[in-house]
């Protein structure tokens, strides 16, 4: 099952509280947790250190098989071991707020019920905090185990589940439960609260899935993606991790390895649209009052991702870890957060306007920062950025970048129209169209009959054209854009509905799932439903055992690549399944 | 002299409060007094913290009262004084008041006798509060310091 110590990342499970989340691996190792939060340092970090990084192993002595799947409606997990003796499940869940008792700060709780037989199980508790970078102090309070650092602490308490090795009868409960601390004194559950908790955690997310207004094609999918939204969104702002792992390869053995444990306001138009979807208005607005928030400490400026409390402190740096199956550098932080990525600004101004549309007002003060952000495009919008796939390398003209430009001075026009911004409208909406003369000018190529990635790249291709309509820059019957997808098939694909981001990508990294999305989303809105359909099946037999994706997958062998889960493919899931259906999607 | 040592007292436990609260903020203690000593009395957090605080903020004058009688009864302050009254304050915080009987008095801390098996309890502070780290008996003992000679201080006046 492990290669070098290491499970596939398909193999890998989530489960989360909205403030942080838990890695669960098929043999029932838990390899990845930061605590307290999403973006702190992890305890249980092995999958980027198989030898010595954290974890918390439970599964059985002798061999077995593993089934899984998340309770419905829910993100609480339950593996199934099938041994020759006998089978257990394991049930694990990080639990949410307790107002009947006193509860720890996080907890990860781990029930494991005897079905038939008897089953002989070991445990291993191993917490490592801060990669390993500062030591940890091992210890017991009554009957925990508790291990220290500084300021954060972790504690396993354990019943009927022996000192690391248990029997389980059928009939028969064991349970463990992981208590953390954050700058104050641990609390040591006791088993009935705990227990009492991971079914209240369930019944909360079973509610809360329920609410989900969508009747279409794909539903269950597409709440599992719901959920995983869910479960990545740090509820204490509403911002939404891309992903709660850093480092996880887009090629094995390869440098591509970022930390993703950051908002992106790359997000912003399709958490918009997939939440306002499916009605999940609540959470649409503290998404949105958390981009408007963080956008303040930079504004004009805009940062493509800041932290998930609204900081700005994203330094980079790299890390002494081997890395999963020895991908390296390991990375903390993200240097892409200084970079010029000019189609955040359509994010936002697009953003805004769904927003709007839906609750009814900005107010003035947000109105003006708009204005500013308006301001500030129509001023830079000919300058080269990164882009959207980040590119460390010269900046360019990427045509997507132009296209979001055109988003956000095409909707600050009619917010100002709607006196929603000050009234600058006509100013905008003249760059709005300079901005559409130079892509329909410099950013076609009517011999290729395609949009391409950048006019000085030349002939290369670019999936993220695929988002266009989803931007609002242009209907999806265009011929143009009917052209420009089919020639982003052609010189992109991957084999089945699979895309390389870019011409090139193929020899840096896997397909990246969230432009096959984006393709069936294209599609769908071209009238080509049947072609979407199809595509859409196909992708969704893609997620791992439970409904997951990671970043990218490698064409040749099915493997996930890159971090996991990632948000940004769970939005264009929802978004094409919306699309799909016919909906508008808010 | 009372007055003014309450009013010592009032500042005192502002900064006595904040460097807490900054020395858990940068690793140096995992203690939260406030969190303590509300969950005396509620299991919900938020509730706690309020709590906690006007309790410390309580106790920050209810000392300063007692500096000030024993300012009164020698007829003299000021900042020494103050100072090696805080001293004597902390070690009793840090040994008796939270390591013995804060303990025995709370119903949702471990002691000696209990464990973990029964009830949801709160990890206890242990032998010079060295449970929650090994830096938080100094660091007590030096933010009590700071009170009694801040209190000594405004006494002087």
């Amino acid at each position: 099952m492990r290669t070098d110590g290491y499970l596939p990342i398909a193999d890998y499970a989530v489960v989360g509280d909205g403030r942080t989340s838990a890695l669960v691996g098929r043999d029932g190792s838990v390899d990845w947790l930061c605590l307290p939060n999403f973006d702190s340092a992890p305890v249980f970090d092995r999958i980027l250190d198989a030898e010595h990084g954290g974890c918390f192993e439970l599964h059985p002595v002798e061999a077995f098989e593993a089934e899984r799947r998340y309770r419905d409606g829910t993100n609480v997990l339950e593996t199934t071991f099938r041994t020759g003796s006998g089978v257990v499940r394991v049930t694990d869940a990080l639990t949410l707020h307790d107002e009947h008792a006193l509860a720890p700060l996080r907890e990860l709780v781990r029930v494991v019920d005897g079905v038939e037989g008897r089953v002989e199980l070991c445990w291993r508790f191993a917490p490592r905090f801060d990669f390993g970078r500062r030591e940890t102090e091992l210890g017991r309070r009554g009957g925990a185990l508790v291990a220290t650092c500084g300021g954060e602490a972790v504690a396993l308490c354990a019943w009927n589940a022996g000192d690391g090795s248990f029997v389980l009868s059928a009939g028969e409960r064991a349970t463990l439960v992981l208590a953390a601390a954050s700058a104050e004194p641990l609390v040591l559950p006791c088993r009935a609260d705990a227990e009492r908790r991971l079914e209240e955690a369930a019944a909360f997310w079973r509610e809360w899935s329920g609410r989900a207004s969508y009747d279409g094609p794909w539903r269950e999918q597409v709440v599992r993606s719901a959920l995983v939204l869910k479960l990545l969104t740090f509820a204490p702002s509403g911002a939404i991790v891309a992903a709660p792992t850093t480092s996880l390869p887009e090629q094995l053995g390869a440098d591509r390895n970022w930390d993703y444990r950051f908002g992106w306001l790359r997000d912003g138009i399709y958490t918009m649209r997939a939440l306002l979807s499916l009605g999940y208005v609540d959470e649409a607005r503290a998404f949105f009052w958390w981009q408007m928030h963080a956008t303040r400490t930079s504004a004009p400026r805009v940062r493509p991702l800041y932290c998930i409390d609204g900081g700005v402190k994203t330094t980079e740096e790299e890390l002494a870890l081997p890395g999963y199956r020895g991908s390296t550098p390991v990375r903390v932080g993200n240097a892409a957060a200084d970079q010029l990525q000019l189609d955040v600004y359509g994010q936002l101004l697009e953003s805004a306007a769904r927003f709007r549309s839906r609750t009814g007002s900005l107010g003035a003060a947000t109105g003006r920062e708009l204005a500013e952000l308006a301001d500030y495009v129509a001023e830079r919008w000919r300058e080269p950025d990164a882009g959207i796939w980040e590119s460390r390398g010269p900046q360019r003209s990427y045509v997507q970048s132009k296209a979001m430009c055109w988003t956000a001075l095409d909707r600050a026009a009619d917010l100002a129209e709607a006196g929603a911004l000050p009234d600058r409208g006509a100013h905008w909406r003249a760059e709005a169209d300079a901005v559409r003369d130079w892509i329909e000018g410099e950013g076609y190529d009517g011999e290729r009959d395609t949009y391409v990635r950048a006019p000085e790249l030349g002939a290369e291709a670019d999936a993220a054209l695929l988002s266009l309509p989803l931007c609002a820059y242009v209907d999806a019957t265009e011929p143009r854009f009917l052209a420009t997808v089919d020639a982003i098939r052609r010189e992109l694909g991957a084999g089945g509905p699979l895309l390389y981001r870019y011409t090139g990508a193929a020899e840096k990294e896997g397909a990246f799932l969230t432009c096959s999305f984006w393709l069936v989303d294209a599609l769908a809105r071209a009238g080509r439903r049947q072609e979407g359909e199809t595509l859409m099946a196909e992708l969704v037999e893609l997620g791992n055992d439970v409904g997951l994706y990671a970043e990218e997958i490698d064409p040749t062998t099915g493997e996930h690549l890159g971090n996991v889960p990632l948000a940004l493919v769970h939005l264009a899931l929802v978004n094409a399944a919306v699309s799909l259906a016919g909906g508008d999607g808010a | 002299m009372i007055l003014a040592a309450l009013a010592g007292g009032l500042v005192g436990t502002v900064v006595l409060t904040t460097g807490s609260r900054l020395a858990q903020s940068v690793g140096w203690t995992r203690m939260d007094i406030p969190l303590l000593l509300g969950t005396v009395f509620t299991v919900n957090r938020n509730r706690a913290s309020v709590i906690g605080y006007a309790i410390h903020f309580g106790n920050g004058l209810v000392f300063a009262l007692a500096y000030g009688l024993v300012f009164e009864s020698v007829d003299r302050a000021g900042l020494l004084l103050g100072a090696a009254l805080g001293a004597a304050h902390g070690l009793f915080a840090g040994g008796a008041l939270l390591n013995v009987l804060l303990p025995a008095v709370h119903p949702r801390m471990g002691t000696a006798w209990t464990d973990a098996r029964d009830t949801p309890i709160l990890e206890p502070p242990g032998f010079l509060l060295v449970n929650y780290g090994r830096a938080t008996m100094g660091l007590t003992f030096a933010l009590h310091v700071a009170y009694g000679a801040i209190v000594g201080l405004f006494a002087s006046f």
